[in-house]
């Protein structure tokens, strides 16, 4: 039988066989990358406000709508309010959780 | 699920944008916005927690924590990113780096299995790989063989031979010499021949 090098057997294996599948990234963890952004963001200074975010198109949910028509400053409509809302909490603990709010991005999250 | 597939079978396609999408999309990450930072999340995440996942198998533990550090690694550079190439290929560049640093943290660990000794230089027959033809029991073995592979092993292998690294980049990466690389790849393929072997008649 002919020899078969080490090496030639690994390279042809990594060549065969990708490290890889279909499994989709929980909707738990996107939750939880999404609100480590935003606070990362947050620490560096205002989001953008959601006066703005709604003019450029961007779904709001209805909390976010509440803010934004508040009789406040641009500045209340910029802070991370996702922070103090229960489907945050929600959702970077559970993977299905009841929450079917339109504009919501934990909801999409759940979605997809 | 099993986390090792045939590139050509199971890789799933990626999402396609456009130069101008990906512009689009950084430029509204970085003013803040936070539907964009989402939409940021939602089209990246599958494609960095699949490849992490595989990366770091059989240990899942590590995983949230190693895709949460590319995305804010993401986050810190975007305004590096230059619309070159593909946004998507970008982010999974910076996720290669955090899986690469992952390797270097734990290849830099003193071995818990070590025969100094022995030689594990001999080479492996053909007879010992008949499955080679058959690619879906070489996917099953190989995933079988490499999730029981001590940790530094399976890392040191996938390393060289997944992410084509050469002994001498690994050797530089982790501060090890080039020969002390070699002693370790040439145990960690011996030991999955070995287990590979063993696989056959359990």
């Amino acid at each position: 039988m002919p020899s078969f090098p080490d090496e030639e057997f690994f390279l042809q294996i990594a060549d065969q066989v990708e490290l890889s599948d279909s499994t989709l990234a929980p909707a738990r963890l996107k939750a939880k990358l999404y609100s480590a952004l935003v606070e990362r963001q947050r620490e560096t200074g205002p989001l953008m406000s959601l006066t703005e975010c709604h003019d450029r198109g961007g779904r709001l949910c209805v909390f976010e709508h509440l803010v934004r028509i508040a009789p406040v400053g641009e500045m209340m409509k910029s802070l991370n309010i996702c922070r103090v809302c229960h489907a945050r909490v929600l959702a970077e603990n559970m993977e299905n959780p009841p929450m079917y709010w339109n504009g919501c991005p934990y909801v999409e999250f759940k979605k997809s | 699920m099993n986390p090792i597939g045939q590139q050509a079978q199971r890789d799933p396609q990626p999402i396609t944008t456009t130069g101008h999408e990906d512009s689009a999309l950084v430029s509204a990450v970085l003013r803040k916005d936070r539907k964009a930072t989402a939409e940021f999340v939602a089209r990246y995440a599958d494609d960095v927690y699949r490849y992490v996942r595989c990366r770091l198998a059989p240990r899942n533990e590590e995983v949230d924590d190693l895709v949460q550090d590319i995305f804010l690694a993401a986050w810190e550079s975007l305004r590096q990113f230059r619309g070159n190439g593909s946004l998507r290929a970008w982010v999974m560049g910076i996720a290669r780096h955090k899986v690469e640093d992952h390797y270097r943290g734990r290849l830099r660990e003193p071995e818990s299995i070590a025969d100094e000794d022995q030689d594990f230089t001999a080479p492996a027959s053909s007879a010992d790989f008949p499955q080679l033809l058959e690619t879906e029991q070489l996917r099953k073995n190989t995933w079988r063989v490499m999730t029981r592979l001590p940790e530094q092993y399976r890392l040191a292998l996938i390393w060289r031979y997944w992410e084509r690294a050469s002994a001498r980049e690994i050797a530089l990466k982790t501060g090890k010499t080039e020969k002390a690389i070699e002693r370790l790849l040439a145990r960690a393929r011996a030991e999955f021949r070995k287990r590979w072997k063993d696989a056959q008649f359990s």
